[in-house]
This record gives C-alpha cells, structure tokens and sequence, in this order.
C-alpha cells in the first residue's frame, strides 16, 4: 500500500467508526425502548399467581437492585453491555454474550458462505448483460433471476432436502446438525449455504444494480480512451464498474441475508443465530433477542464500515467530503 | 453514442409525447402479467370477504387426502386433511391483504414526510433524518420482528408495523433524490418567485406532478415485502395459525408430507407465493422502467 493511501484510509476509518458508535447506541436504544414499552416486564413473570400490587412490585425491585427511573435502566444496561454482560438467558439460565457468539459463528459462515454464491450467480450475469444488453442468453437468464427472487426460500429448502436425502440417499432422515454422515458432511454443510445464496431474494436486484452500474462506467469517456489505445477496459472498469457496486449492494444485503438466515438455519435446523432468535422469541426470552438484536446490527453496520474503506481506498478523494 | 443519447434523453424529458409512446414491448409484458397477479389477488380477497368459496376451507374430507390438481370438485386438489386447496388459498390472502395495505401506507407516508423534508427543507433535518434512516437500516428485519414478537405478542398488525417503518428509509431517499433532481431545474424557482404557496409546491407541484410514479412503484414492491414478511413468519409459526389458513403457514403444515414424496399440500401454496410476488416484482419493475425511464439494457 503507497504511505499516501494510508493518511485518508485512518481519517475515514476514525470517522465511519465514529458513526459506527452512534448508530449502535441508537440501535440500543431502540432495543430498550421496544422492551420497555412492552406490556409485563420480567418481573411480573417472576411475580406469576402473587398478590402483584404497586407495593410488591416495588419492594422486589428494590430487592433486586433494579433502578426505578428509566433512564437510570437503561444506563445500567449498557453499561453491562459494555463490558461485556448482555444479561442471562431466562431460558437457559446462562449468560447471553458467549452462548450468542457461539452461534453467532455459524451464523457468520452460512452468511458469507452464501453471499459468495449469490455473487457468484450475479456477477456473471451483469457482466454479460451490461456488456452485450438485452439478447438471446440474457433475457431468459434475467427472467430466471426474477423467479429465482421471488422463491419462497423454505420450500426450496424442502426440495433440496428432499432431493439430497431421498432421491440421492446422502443423508439420514432424521435432520441433525451432527446425525449427518461422515463421508458427505462438508455436503451437509454447504446445502443451507447455498439454498440461501440463491434464495435469498437479493439475485435480480443484485443484477439489476451490477449491470446498471457497470453499464453506466462502460459509457464513460475514459473507458472509450481505454478501448481507443488498444488497453485493456476490463482493466479500467474493473474498480468503478464492479468492485464498488459489489461492496455497495453487498453492505446493503447484509440485513436481508441475516432475516433470510432466521429462516433457513430453521429449515436446515443450523444451530446459529436466527434459530437462537426464534427460539428466543417463542419462549418471549428477552436478553437473548436484545443480545442476537444487537449483534446483529454491529454485523450490518461492520459490512458498510467495509464498503466504505474499499470505496475510499479505490476513490481517495472521497476522505475529503 | 452517448452524446446522442443524452440528447435525445433530454428531449423526450420534456416533450409532450405520451408515455406510452415508446415503451418496451418487455416493460409492457412485466406490466401485464403483474397487473393480472393484482387482479387475481385483489378479486379472490373479494370473494374471500365474502365467503363466495368453491368449498368450504375447514370441510375436512377425510377420504380424499393430498388429491393431485384437477380432481373432480377440488381443481387445485386437496391438502393432508382432504381440506379445499383452492379455497384455503383464496382465504390465505385475508392473512396478508390489509396489513400489507397498512405497511406500505406507513412506508409511503412517512417515507414522503421525511424525503420532503430532506429534500425540501435541506440541511437542517438532512443529518437528522440521514441517521434516523441508517438506524433502521442496522436492524435485519426479521430479527427486528421477532424482538417485538417478544416483547409485545405475535400479532400481524405490530409485525407489519415493522415492515412498514423499516421499508420508510428506501422511499425517503428516493424523494429525497428526486426533489434534489426537481431542484435544479427552475420551476420550483418560479414557484417560490411567482408567491406559490410552499404546500402547494409541495403536495401539487412537487408530489402529486412528479413523485406519483415512483409511490406507485414502492407501493406495488411494498406488497411483495409484505407477502414476503407474512408467509415467512407463519412460516415461522408466528403469523396465522392453524387451522386458519395462510400460505406461509400451509407450506409449512404441508411440509411433513413433503418428505413422504406428497409434494402438493405444501407447492400448491409455496407456487401461489412464488407467482405472487414475481407478479408484484414485475409489476414494479416495469413500472420504473416505463413510468420513470430507466431501462438500463
């Protein structure tokens, strides 16, 4: 890396994250405020079948240390997030942080995993539409794209499972993360990550924005330049015609993958986060849907501190706006 | 290439030609079929409302389970309890239809609030709403609506209150880009010189002459978000419950089967979803692509 890149690439980097920071304390925020205006809290759950009048309530707050003003609340709750203590689980009685960032991790490799495929299918496509427009290969490839789109992405889950296991014998019936076998277990991994890449519901707007954008760099007059010397424009257009575009659209999917994940991890009963989160939300455990909540929002928020380092690192004077 | 295009770009921006004039035999192709998706769905709620079913939904039939399409009485067939397909599908639209109605009314509304007000008003709220809009936009939707499961109770109305208010960032930055392109040009201008009201700039001039387009568009992708949202969570078993019936919670029902080689219970639901939202996608899609110009081939 040139030492010049390096002076933009710390100011921006100092400033996205100080963004970053704001937004996770509005993310917070938002979080203690759905909870708090919800009707029962933890208390009266520990308070079920008791004479719960003002007094009791108050007398067993007071017992348990809870502070009475909101905002003192609501202090108090991220101070413990700060360091680390996202409360304990009412369900499983442990804390939240470290069982979250357990699953969090399977979570994190269906993600990418299936980020990867969605490009995969993508990318091809807008390259060949924006470079030879509306033709016999492309117009049957974007119709594809669009129903691909509107896929219920747990009924594809359904086929696969039932292609894979029935029609190919490769795994048991019974569904389970390790009753799979040994022999065809990378298989067995790689199935909910690729019935959410293509699933997802992102493939035609990743298409349409790849090839729009890509479309519009191939008119530039630099990329005529380019073509008229004889260089290479796949060369030139490379940076501004697809990397950022990916980066872009790429940060700004991160959220409907993560809700895409809730659904196949169920499906595929991949033991990561959304499942946590389902379970989570049947059983009306709170710390743990505040804690999957709010990771989940430092993962989307470290995907647009990402696109905008590629976006400054390609475009320094970007560090100046 | 380019110059003449941009020419000739400007000039069909301000000629009094028609829209129709040059459209895409595709764009009007997507219209289509998306417009007949609306009707079917609009139409079969109707009769939904009305309980005007070629059966009765709930009339389990226990002697002609999971019966393939086109059986005598049943067109769509039945589902694992000898149930109706086509009469639960109809009535599956009930689960989705007016809180879909009411998620893209609050994206629309509050989405045009703050795009104007970004737009119009500029810098002052510009920050503001900049940060209001990447908040809502930190949040994975579903993740978002299983904490409010939590907290409140799994109700269609909070969940699409959800969908709504995070649909509210994608209309907000498309006013507010439009109002920012509607600037430069110098109506606006001689609105203000010529002493017109600002609300009549605004809601007249401003929303009503050149926003129109582009709120039918986010209404109509609105929908399929909606469908989207309501199948996923009774999918989830958070929506409608058994044995009311909803697409989401009929693939899901129909699903145990899925595995024993009888497909029908759960495709029949999974394809209506399937051509639903594509229709409302499509419908979309081409409508920007028409109304707004941008075919980008």
């Amino acid at each position: 890396m040139k030492s010049s890149a390096i002076r933009p690439i710390a100011l921006v980097l100092s400033r996205e994250l100080m963004i970053t920071g704001l937004l996770l304390l509005g993310v917070s925020f938002v979080v203690f405020i759905i909870l708090f205006a919800s009707p029962g809290d933890p208390f009266s759950v520990l308070l079920e079948g008791q004479l719960s009048t003002g007094e009791v309530r108050a007398g067993v707050r007071e017992a348990m240390g809870v502070p009475r003003s909101w905002t003192k609340q609501y202090l108090s709750w991220l101070g413990g997030m700060l360091t680390g203590n996202f409360g304990t689980s009412i369900r499983m009685g442990l804390p939240v942080l470290p069982e979250v960032l357990r699953v969090g991790l399977n979570t994190l490799i269906l993600t990418i995993g299936s980020l990867i495929i969605t490009l995969l299918i993508a990318v091809p496509i807008a390259l060949y539409s924006a470079v030879h427009g509306t033709d016999k290969i492309s117009w049957p490839l974007t119709m594809f794209s669009y129903v691909i789109s509107a896929l219920p992405v747990f009924w594809l889950g359904y086929i696969v499972i039932y292609f894979f296991t029935h029609k190919l014998g490769l795994f048991p019936l019974a569904f389970g993360f390790s009753s799979a076998g040994q022999k065809y277990r990378w298989l067995y991994q790689f199935l909910p990550i690729f019935v959410l890449g293509v699933g997802n519901g992102t493939i035609s707007e990743v298409i349409r924005f790849l090839r729009q954008e890509m479309g519009r760099v191939m008119a530039e007059d630099y990329i005529r330049t380019a073509r008229a010397k004889g260089a290479s424009v796949w060369r030139h257009s490379f940076k501004e015609g697809l990397l950022i575009p990916v980066t872009e659209i790429v940060a700004s999917k991160i959220p409907f993958i993560l809700g895409g994940a809730v659904i196949v991890e169920q499906v595929f009963n991949w033991p990561g986060m959304g499942r946590m989160a389902w379970q989570a939300a049947q059983d009306r455990d709170y710390p743990v849907i505040m804690g999957i909540a709010i990771l989940a929002a430092v993962l989307v928020r470290m995907g647009s501190l990402f696109q905008r380092v590629v976006y400054v690192l390609v475009n320094p004077r970007a560090s100046k706006e | 290439m380019k110059n003449y295009s941009q020419i000739s770009g400007e000039i069909s921006e301000f000629s009094e030609q028609p829209f129709w004039k040059n459209v895409d035999g595709v764009d009007l192709a997507y219209v289509g079929y998306g417009l007949l998706i609306v009707t079917l769905v609009v139409g079969s709620y109707i009769l939904g409302l009305f309980h005007l079913l070629p059966r009765d939904p709930q009339d389990i039939d226990l002697g002609l389970m999971m019966a393939p399409p086109g059986t005598t009485g049943h067109l769509f067939g039945t589902d694992f309890m000898g149930r109706d397909m086509l009469s639960r599908l109809i009535v599956g639209i009930q689960a989705y239809f007016l809180p879909g109605l009411l998620a893209i009314f609050i994206a629309l509304f509050f989405g045009t609030v703050l795009g104007v007000l970004a737009g119009y008003r500029g810098r002052k709220f510009d920050t503001g709403i900049l940060y209001f809009t990447n908040l809502v936009d930190s949040f994975p939707r579903l993740v978002l609506i299983l904490l409010v499961i939590a907290a409140f109770k799994p109700d269609i109305y909070y969940i699409m209150l959800v969908v709504g208010l995070t649909n509210v960032p994608v209309v907000t930055s498309l006013i507010k880009g439009k109002i920012q392109f509607l600037k430069q040009k110098n109506f606006i201008e001689a609105d203000i010189a010529l002493g017109v009201p600002t609300r009549t700039i605004i809601l007249k001039h401003i929303l009503w002459h050149n926003c129109r387009s582009l709120l039918i568009i986010q209404a109509t992708l609105g929908m399929a978000e909606a469908i989207l949202m309501e199948t996923s969570l009774s999918y989830l078993g958070f929506g409608v419950q058994e044995p009311t019936p909803s697409w989401g919670n009929m693939v899901q029902s129909g699903s145990n089967y899925f595995m024993q080689g009888k497909f029908w219970p759960s495709t029949a639901p999974a394809l209506a979803i399937l051509f639903t939202i594509l229709g409302f996608h499509l419908l979309g899609d081409g409508l920007n692509n028409i109304l707004e110009g941008k075919r980008n081939a």
